[in-house]
């Protein structure tokens, strides 16, 4: 108690950043998280400069293999990895800035006033047979509810991005032949490329208000509450060609609802009928660049909400979902540079139940909406050490008042840039700066927003510190 | 009782994946001995030493990492055990080898050596600068003398071929070979420092003495040209 009293108002940030000090001082090179330890790499070996989530070519093929590449011992064909425990942990700390301080929707989740540990990520996976492997996620978030809308946030812990694959690779001197099957809790979640919105780096501003009021297709937004379960199957010939077909499908009870423990039957959460995933892709790699160009898809039909549980209910009547998207990415590797830019287009064609709150929490007034969301990134990194990213991110599509309040017209055009930039002094450990501009909400870039708001008023930015340990 | 139905339902689950195993001649775990080099070549290695077509060759196709094939097996050899034992230092090598070696043992680096020794050799797709390689084939036929510099294909064979622990060079990536100039040149600096007894944990390739003095008295864009130079010999 007297500890607590001395350190007073500041003893949240003190301590995480005692924290940090005194792990950063215990790490060795070898010191890293579950694939690092069973393979034995270094970060960069397997991302981009060292910035995961972004994937090398050997980072693809680690995953494609089925996490299963690196040290194991065989016990009775199960792996224990005793020696290297397959756990590790990341922390996030960070501190928000808003423009608007006066509270309205939009603003990020954590209070401009916080700098404390607002992110726990526990992972566990690797290696289990010669040919299947496991990436487990949980995390804890401290403010996962939105504080604009009452007084107190919320926390929230669950199962994030899950998956366990069964991968063979057949090497003959002229083919190379990758198949595999997953299952996952998440569309997009078994991608290698990081064009989709699970693998793009934007995950660090999860608390800036990077998404404030974006209107986002079904496949890249809704799916990303891990409310799912999926099964797939894929191929990659030569390193060149890919195709992976999925389905996924809402489980709130039996053996594997442990997949979306704690993400369903609740507000803004849907429920699936069975969904089908569609991925294909062309790659090239030549010299140090590699290049990706593909076509991503999926038709979801999601319940509405149950009027009297008010939340997404199989009584509820179901809604549709067609997205389609084209996407690229462009990587060089070759120490001291690294760079990379992705792009997405996904358009998404809606089959709305009229005058029904869909899973989303919006009531359309339109029979049928379209959307069409997009995405860039470039990324520049240094001696795996200093980097600088821009994003941008922006909508188009049929105007509905019933799901974009925000505006003057039920126009769901919005665009945001944000700049970051990021030092990372060891590979565990990364220091970083990230601002989001907003363009346009609601259709409109000047004050015609509710409240007399324009986009610029939710602009926001962001200190953080990560540790992946 | 469902917490137990789950965990019985996944080890079920997994035990059923696992007996779909598709045995020691596909397996890509580094840590057991009984997995054969040429199977690591296949599965492991042919993911950075392998190009689209022709996977298994030992040929690379990012420069961050070598061509392996046709390379003299007494330096793969020694070179793989260097990765074994942490003693070879560049960077890369810490990056990834230091990891993929550590449980090697010598006979999967025995079988290794000989795979990758026996991979027919290719010209390197990369374009370089000719006017540079021009001035790099100066170097590597006539040395740079007035630097005590000897000439490289006294050691490495006129065609950059190497000769049992003296490695192959021909058709090397320019970038690989002038990041292993910079390192044996580093090396020469600290041993300047510690009056030529800088102890081996001190130097990133400490078996690679002859080259520091060498690599010392060439200047950055003669060891740019020297690398030039080499990628292009066949």
């Amino acid at each position: 108690m007297k500890q607590s009293n001395l350190l007073g108002k500041g003893r949240g940030p003190l301590l995480a950043l005692l924290g940090m000090a005194s792990l950063a001082a215990s790490m060795d090179a070898s010191a890293i998280p579950v694939f690092a330890r069973q393979t034995g790499f270094k970060c960069v070996a397997c991302h981009v400069g060292g910035e995961y989530p972004q994937l090398t070519s050997l980072g693809r093929m680690f995953k494609l293999t089925g996490y299963t590449m690196g040290d194991a011992n065989d016990i009775f064909n199960l792996t224990t990895n005793v020696d290297r425990p397959p756990v590790a942990v990341m922390l996030q700390t960070a501190r928000q800035f808003y423009t608007n301080t006066t509270p309205a929707a939009g603003n990020g989740t954590a209070p401009s006033s916080s700098f404390d540990l607002q992110v726990v990520s526990l992972f566990a996976g690797g290696h289990i047979t010669d040919n299947l492997g496991a990436f487990v996620q949980w995390t804890w978030n401290k403010y996962d509810g939105n504080i604009t809308s009452g007084s107190q946030y919320t926390q929230s812990s669950g199962i994030d991005n899950t998956e366990l694959r069964w991968a063979d690779r057949i090497v003959t001197p002229t083919k190379d032949i990758i198949y595999g099957v997953y299952t996952n809790n998440r569309s997009t979640m078994s991608d290698v490329w990081n064009t989709t919105e699970n693998w793009t780096s934007d995950w660090i501003g999860y608390f800036n208000a990077g998404g404030a009021q974006a209107p986002g297709t079904f496949m890249m937004g809704a799916t990303a509450q891990h409310a799912e379960v999926g099964v797939g199957a894929y191929g990659f010939l030569n390193k060149t060609w890919y195709g992976e077909l999925g389905v996924y499908k809402s489980i709130t009870h039996g053996p594997l609802s442990f997949m979306t423990g704690g993400a369903t039957g609740s507000t803004g959460v849907p429920l699936l009928d069975p969904s089908p995933y569609l991925r294909l892709a062309y790659n090239k790699e030549w010299g140090p660049n590699s290049f990706e160009v593909g076509l991503h898809g999926m038709t979801s039909y999601a319940h509405n909400y149950n009027p009297v549980l008010n939340y997404s209910d199989w009584s509820g009547s179901v809604s549709t979902y067609r997205d389609l998207g084209v996407d690229a990415q462009y990587q060089y590797v070759l120490d001291p540079h690294y760079f990379s830019a992705h792009f997405r287009l996904t358009h998404e064609a809606m089959n709305n139940v009229l005058g029904v709150t869909n899973a989303g929490g919006g009531t359309p007034t339109n029979p049928t909406d379209t959307l069409n969301e997009t995405w860039a990134d470039v990324t520049y990194i240094y001696r795996a050490k200093y980097g600088a990213m821009l994003f941008y991110h922006g909508a188009t599509g049929s105007s509905d008042t019933g799901l974009y309040g925000m505006g003057p017209t039920g126009s769901p055009n919005w665009q945001s840039w944000m700049p970051s930039v990021f030092w990372a002094p060891y590979q565990n450990v990364r220091l970083g700066y990230m601002y989001t501009f907003y363009t346009q909400m609601g259709g409109v870039s000047g004050n015609q927003l509710t409240g007399g708001l324009g986009p610029h008023d939710f602009n926001t930015s962001m200190l953080y510190a990560t540790i992946v340990y | 009782m469902k917490h137990i139905a789950k965990v019985l339902t996944l080890s079920a689950i997994s035990l059923a994946l696992g007996a779909c195993s598709t045995g020691l001649d596909k397996s890509r775990n580094l840590g057991n001995p009984a997995v054969s080099g040429n199977t690591l070549a296949q599965q492991v290695c042919s993911i950075c030493h392998g190009e689209v077509g022709s996977n298994v060759n030992g040929n690379s196709v990012n420069p961050t990492f070598p061509n392996l094939a046709g390379q003299q097996k007494d330096y793969l050899v020694a070179e793989m055990t260097e990765f074994h034992e942490h003693t070879r230092k560049d960077p890369a090598a810490q990056d990834m080898m230091w990891g993929i070696a550590r449980n090697f043992t010598p006979k999967q680096i025995e079988e290794l050596a000989t795979y990758y020794s026996k991979q027919p050799t290719r010209a390197n797709p990369n374009p370089v600068n000719p006017a540079l390689a021009a001035e790099g084939a100066k170097i590597f036929n006539e040395g740079n003398l007035d630097k005590g510099v000897p000439a490289c294909m006294g050691c490495h064979g006129s065609n950059a071929e190497g000769n049992g622990p003296i490695p192959r060079l021909a058709g090397q990536h320019q970038d690989y070979l002038y990041k292993q100039l910079m390192a044996f040149n580093s090396d020469e600096m600290v041993e300047e420092k510690e009056n030529n007894n800088a102890k081996d944990d001190d130097l990133e390739r400490p078996h690679g003495v002859a080259m520091e003095g060498i690599a010392h008295g060439l200047d950055d864009h003669q060891k740019h040209a020297v690398a030039a130079y080499l990628q292009t010999l066949k």
